[in-house]
């Protein structure tokens, strides 16, 4: 079992990573054979040689950034989530609101920034207000599109059973939305980085949006290849992180795709 | 029949039940007058052409809707538009595929606030009847659709309350697997009597369970006709070949025909 999982991963793993060296190479050899200047575009050697020589200063940027992507999304999922129940268990409040909400969307958030400045300062809280506003959209909106897609013959027979509205919410509708809940995650969980980094450049004394405004008015292009490299895999470690707790709590051959995809037939 | 059942009290009683739907300018009667009885350990067969409001029906019942006019009465008290009183098997097995199935088949219990230990002791059992065992801690999409339905059987038969009220419950199913189960069905109940009001479109699977049928006539229909089915009990599959069980059947057989071809040429039914 583990063995063929492994090997199918394996065959579906090798064509993009053979993908990858070869642009790297490509990259690597157009630097070299035309003679670009670093300053425009260094070579993936000089990009690798100069993240490991100031890999301490990029790992205090790195683990700042971490630790206001986490907290970030930590609010804003949850006031999503907190939202997307009231908005559920009250329906005169999401058809007033739900609109609304989604009328808020045209509202650029990182258009935000600047102003959350200007109100909050520079300190942490400007910069957890733009991720959770970030993060808080697809969340609360996937997990209501969950709510709303419920089962109508276990609906209906939880109703025929006597069930009451809690009980129905608990026992059906939550654990229900629970795989489109998870795919609003996922996708809050590289809005939360980028969400991070912005606010970092616009103001900040620390992490790795800072870092690349620093690097950038020093036309270090290698360091901020670098930051860039480190904000993607910032971004996909959140993401199988939200993917690994979708795996303990979703059961019964539901997780990855939202849709019931005619298993319970 | 027999004098023991006859004496039977009265679990559930339905008179004059009416119902429309559409609102007030241009009402569409779906149920015209259904008038039934279920005595205690009585299995009652509902059975009309398609559209003739059986879900309707059970929506009553279950409390999800209330009739216009006309009584519901369970153990002799009028329940109109109160739900909670009854053990409900849908069409669709309808498990909840986060549950194992013991969680699932508990389910009905779980709701009605019984303690979850004597639950799951009472499940393991007739799990085993259902040829369910091993599969306590399976997921329901691992298990075939018979089984699947014979899960969702066991947990309306676990419910607190005595009537259940099964909702074509073999409708999906492949006419191999339908019989047996079918079969499987027959023995359950013989076994532990329960009050029971199957709905059904499929005759002989009507005679071969009830004590008593109801023929619905097409919409807005009426329970036109009751018929008491003779077969002694314990009964066997061996009865449908008896020339008894294939007058019925052929007596049944045109009711229906005849209900249907009044009901074509109506717009289409109301069905969930």
């Amino acid at each position: 079992m583990t063995r063929s999982t492994l090997n199918q991963w394996f065959r579906s793993a090798w064509p993009p990573f053979v993908a990858v060296l070869l642009f790297l190479t490509a990259w690597e050899a157009a630097v070299r054979f035309f003679g670009i200047e670093a300053w425009i575009l260094p070579s993936p050697s000089v990009i690798a040689q100069e993240a490991s020589s100031s890999a301490s200063s990029l790992w205090m940027h790195t683990l700042s950034t971490l630790q206001l992507t986490l907290i970030g999304f930590a609010i804003g999922s949850t006031f999503g989530l907190l939202v997307a129940c009231a908005l559920h268990l009250v329906p005169l409040l999401k058809s007033a609101l739900y609109p609304l909400l989604i009328l808020s969307q045209n509202v650029p958030t990182i258009a935000l920034a600047p102003l959350l400045m200007i109100w909050f300062g520079f300190g942490l809280l400007p910069k957890i207000i733009v991720i959770t506003l970030v993060c808080f959209f697809p969340v609360a909106v996937s997990t209501m599109d969950g709510f709303a897609q419920t089962d109508r013959t276990m609906l209906n027979y939880m109703r025929m059973i006597g069930a009451k509205r809690t009980q129905i919410f608990r026992k059906l509708e939550f654990p229900h939305a629970l795989p489109s809940m998870f795919s609003g995650l996922r996708i809050a969980a590289t809005y939360s980085v980028m969400g991070a980094v912005i606010a970092e450049w616009i103001g900040a004394q620390k992490g790795i949006g800072y870092y690349m405004i620093l690097q950038k008015s020093a036309f270090r292009t290698d360091r901020i290849f670098a930051a860039i490299i480190i904000i993607v895999v910032l971004s996909l470690l959140l993401f199988l992180l939200v993917t690994l707790i979708e795996r303990l709590v979703v059961r019964g051959g539901r997780r990855g795709a939202s849709s019931e995809g005619g298993e319970s037939r | 029949m027999n004098d023991r059942e006859k004496e039977a009290p009265v679990k559930l009683e339905l008179s004059g039940l009416r119902k429309s739907f559409g609102g007030k300018r241009k009402p569409l009667p779906v149920i015209g007058g259904v008038s039934l009885q279920v005595r205690k350990g009585e299995f009652v067969s509902l059975i009309g052409p398609s559209g003739s409001g059986k879900s309707t029906l059970f929506h009553l019942i279950g409390g999800l809707l209330k009739p216009d006019s006309g009584e519901i009465r369970l153990d002799g008290r009028v329940i109109n538009g109160e739900r909670g009183h009854i053990g409900y098997m849908p069409q669709q097995p309808a498990l909840f595929p986060w549950r194992t199935i013991e969680d699932n088949v508990v389910l009905d219990r779980e709701v009605n606030g019984a303690p979850r230990r004597e639950s799951l002791e009472e499940a393991r059992r007739w799990m085993e009847r259902a040829g369910l065992a091993g599969f306590e801690k399976a997921y329901p999409h691992t298990l075939s659709g018979g089984m699947q339905q014979r899960a969702a059987f066991v947990r309306s038969l676990l419910s607190p309350h005595e009537l259940m009220c099964l909702d074509e419950p073999f409708s999906a199913l492949d006419a191999f697997t339908r019989s047996e189960m079918q079969a499987w069905l027959l023995d359950i109940w013989e076994e532990t009597r329960r009050s029971v009001l199957f709905v059904t479109h499929h005759i002989e699977e009507a005679l071969l369970l009830s004590d008593t049928i109801y023929v619905l006539s097409g919409r807005p229909s009426e329970a036109m006709r009751r018929i008491e089915v003779p077969f002694p009990r314990p009964r066997r599959e061996e009865i449908t070949e008896t020339p008894e069980f294939l007058s019925l059947r052929r007596e049944l057989t045109n009711l229906m025909k005849e209900e249907q071809r009044k009901s074509t040429g109506m717009p289409s039914a109301r069905q969930n």
